[in-house]
């Protein structure tokens, strides 16, 4: 059998195949990624993009929950501060109640009572980054608006809609509580209960009825705080979970197109083992033909 | 005819063979390096022998002819594969281009439905923010551009796969005319009985040629060899060669005509083959699905738009341009209808600060729209497709090249020529020469000595 007596094509091929191995190692070992390109692992680069799209979401999902977290504590503190102004007001009522004030004490208690309800409107107008939090969602003007013609002086022109915002998926949570619900339900108007206090100081009559209104709409109002507190809980569980979720989906990532380099690295090695013993072969066949020999 | 002038001739036809044998080892040695070259063999044949009374008396020795050494099957085989390699190659080489636009994550397609749909969720956070109003445009404007730029290079690509299947075309009919025109020559020496080795290497190596750029059958027969595409068209027979030509058809590519038939779709292999199986399948299933991918993406997303109402409280209305009926073309098309933020349909009720339409059109991200699937499970598809499809033609180009060397190396082994031989060679023609050299001087001597003879 005679054999190939130019194997240097050959040669020259598997240097190439060599160098090429050798490319695709160091590629590897400097970007850190084993997967550069589609063809390098088709089926990772296709979960890949759902990684990426779940990674800038999970991230999107964090932002949401900090944007509401701090709209949620505006509106608690404004809240706290309306349960305060209310207590005190409740205490006016009493002491206003017990039969010992003069007139004009009275009327001092009543103008201080209506400080009290300018005190309320402003809080139930509280804005986050300049829109109302509690217009529901006819956020381009203050909800609470004074007006004659309404029987405890105040109006509210917001509505009842309540925004939700993803904060997972699937996962959504009620955004905002409407002052209608807070401070003008029905049956728990805190407006109206503070202009009948007020108007019992200033008639020196119904202050039982009136308390109780008060006190009523107190209670009410201190319930639905609860809401916050609950939904602030909420959005911290979600965000210690969203922070594992983002760590799943970075281990994802590693493991999806990391670069192994321990392997990386023998690939590189032994790739440049090949060439250069395929070079050294190469250096050796060109010396010999028996042409060197005849004299 | 015996006696010493005959040791004479006979010695001359020793000199003569042996000149030629060396001529032939040179020949080899000067094309050792020539592609395609088989190398020659001198075969030797001694002389028609003379009888003289009881004894037959051999006349030496006479060069009969010079012997190319080929295998035939070896370099059908090779003609075969190397079809096969040029058709791989082109095919990977655009495939290669291809993926680059769906390369990397943190960019292109999917990169950018995402963010749309991440500035959709940022929105409704704060749905009558004007600055996050405008960023939402900017993402849906940046998802219209990604779809028009990929579109475009798949274009793009499109039009330079047809200039090279005109330039491919320009080659092979080179190549054919070049393969009649040798076979003229071929067909010349044959008639007068003459040896055609060196016009056959030569076509042999056009064939080689041809073969990378288009599928080739070769058929024997007495009159000389024809080449036919392997549905039949001829390209060469015996001295004519039958040019393919280009016409510009719908769409602005380039068909390919034999005559006057139109064989676009009949070439499997070869440079040729590769190229339009890239330009006319692989390249215009893409350019569909991203289409679809496009058109259902807008549609859908129109459609959610429109439920809605704008930071005016007027109906929403289409946030994309709507792509054009039945899609094609919806991915270069793909533009944003509207440019003031205000516009954007973020209420469910009409009230400026309800978020609840962008739930709505958020909620397109996880709707089937297309084929059946999300949004970025089908553009995940293609990307697995395009992937895949490099990679397994990048594995078919190695395999290739495997089976290419080996049988290189069996004709090599065959035909390639070899230093060390013609050195042993040329030895033995040396030493040959010399003999009969020396044969020739002991005749003189003794002719010498006859002429003499009787003399002082």
């Amino acid at each position: 059998m005679r054999v190939n007596p130019t194997p240097m094509p050959d040669l020259l091929a598997a240097l190439s195949r060599t160098r090429r191995d050798t490319q695709q190692a160091l590629l590897e070992l400097s970007s850190g990624r084993r997967v550069n390109q589609p063809s390098d692992d088709p089926a990772a680069a296709a979960v890949l993009v759902q990684n990426h799209d779940q990674t800038i979401f999970t991230a999107r999902y964090l932002q949401s929950l900090s944007s509401i977290q701090g709209q949620f504590q505006t509106a608690d503190a404004a809240l706290s501060s309306v349960i305060v102004a209310l207590t005190r007001a409740l205490s006016l009522g009493v002491e206003g109640a017990n039969g010992t004030l003069s007139d004009t004490d009275r009327a001092a208690v009543a103008g201080e009572l209506q400080g009290v309800q300018d005190q309320l409107v402003s809080l139930a107008n509280t804005s986050f980054q300049g829109r109302p939090l509690f217009a529901g969602t006819l956020t381009n003007s203050s909800p609470f608006v004074a007006d004659n013609t309404s029987p405890s002086g105040v109006r509210y022109d917001g509505n009842d809609a309540v925004n939700t915002v993803q904060i997972g998926d699937g996962y959504q949570i009620a955004a905002n509580k409407p002052g209608s619900q807070l401070f003008v339900a029905p049956g728990h108007d805190v407006f109206l209960a503070m202009s009948g206090l007020i108007q019992a100081m200033q008639s020196n009559s119904g202050f039982d009825a009136a308390i109780t209104a008060l006190r009523d709409a107190f209670d009410y109002i201190s319930g639905q705080r609860v809401f916050y507190g609950n939904t602030m809980n909420q959005a911290l569980a979600q965000t210690n979970s969203l922070g594992n979720v983002k760590l799943q989906l970075s281990q994802q990532e590693n493991t999806l197109a990391s670069t192994d380099f321990e392997d990386a690295a023998s690939r590189l090695v032994n790739s440049q083992a090949a060439t250069n013993s395929t070079l050294a072969a190469i250096g050796r066949i060109s010396q010999l033909s028996l042409f060197d020999y005849l004299k | 005819m015996s006696g010493l002038y005959g040791s004479l001739s006979t010695a001359l036809s020793a000199l003569l063979a042996s000149q030629s044998a060396l001529e032939t080892s040179a020949n080899n040695v000067a094309n050792a390096n020539t592609p395609g070259y088989s190398r020659q063999r001198p075969v030797l044949v001694p002389g028609d022998p003379v009888v003289l009374g009881r004894f037959t008396f051999g006349t030496g020795v006479v060069l009969k002819k010079l012997e190319s050494l080929r295998d035939s099957i070896l370099e059908l085989r090779l003609n075969q594969e190397t079809q096969n390699q040029g058709h791989l190659d082109s095919t990977l080489g655009a495939l290669q281009q291809i993926q680059v636009m769906f390369s990397g994550t943190d960019s292109g397609i999917g990169d950018a439905i995402t963010k749309f749909f991440d500035s959709l969720q940022q929105l409704s956070t704060d749905p009558s923010n004007l600055a996050l109003r405008r960023g939402l445009l900017t993402a849906a404007g940046n998802l219209a551009t990604v779809f028009n730029t990929t579109a475009h290079n798949l274009q793009e690509q499109r039009s330079n796969l047809d200039l090279n299947v005109v330039q491919t075309v320009g080659e092979i009919n080179t190549l054919t005319s070049q393969i009649a025109a040798v076979n003229q020559q071929i067909a010349n020496l044959e008639n007068v009985h003459e040896d055609a080795s060196t016009f056959l290497d030569q076509r042999g190596s056009l064939i080689r040629q041809l073969s990378s750029l288009i599928d080739v059958s070769v058929i024997t027969t007495e009159r000389g060899i024809a080449l036919t595409t392997s549905n039949g068209t001829p390209l060469v027979a015996q001295e004519r060669s039958f040019p393919l030509t280009t016409q510009i058809a719908a769409g602005g590519i380039h068909k390919v005509f034999a005559g006057t038939v139109d064989i676009t779709a009949l070439i499997p292999s070869g440079k040729l083959g590769g190229l339009l199986d890239v330009r006319d399948n692989r390249i215009p299933a893409l350019q569909g699905n991203l289409d679809l991918l496009a058109a259902s993406l807008a549609t859908a997303l129109n459609t959610a738009h429109r439920t809605g109402f704008d930071l005016n409280g007027a109906a929403g209305t289409d946030l994309f341009v709507p792509p054009p009926a039945g899609g094609a073309g919806a991915a270069a098309a793909l533009s944003v209808a509207i440019s003031d933020p205000a516009l954007v349909a973020a209420s469910s009720d009409g009230t400026p600060g309800s978020n609840g339409n962008l739930l709505v059109l958020s909620a397109v991200h996880d709707q089937a729209v297309a084929a059946g699937q999300r949004p970025l499970d089908f553009y995940g598809g293609l990307v697995f497709q395009v992937g895949s499809d490099t990679a397994s033609a990048t594995a078919d180009v190695d395999a290739s090249q495997l089976i290419l060397r080996q049988l290189e190396d069996q004709r090599a082994a065959v035909s390639g020529v070899s230093l060390d031989e013609e050195g042993a060679n040329m030895v033995r023609y040396q030493t040959a020469y010399q003999a009969a050299a020396r044969i020739v001087t002991t005749v003189n001597s003794m002719l010498d000595s006859a002429v003499n003879l009787g003399k002082d």
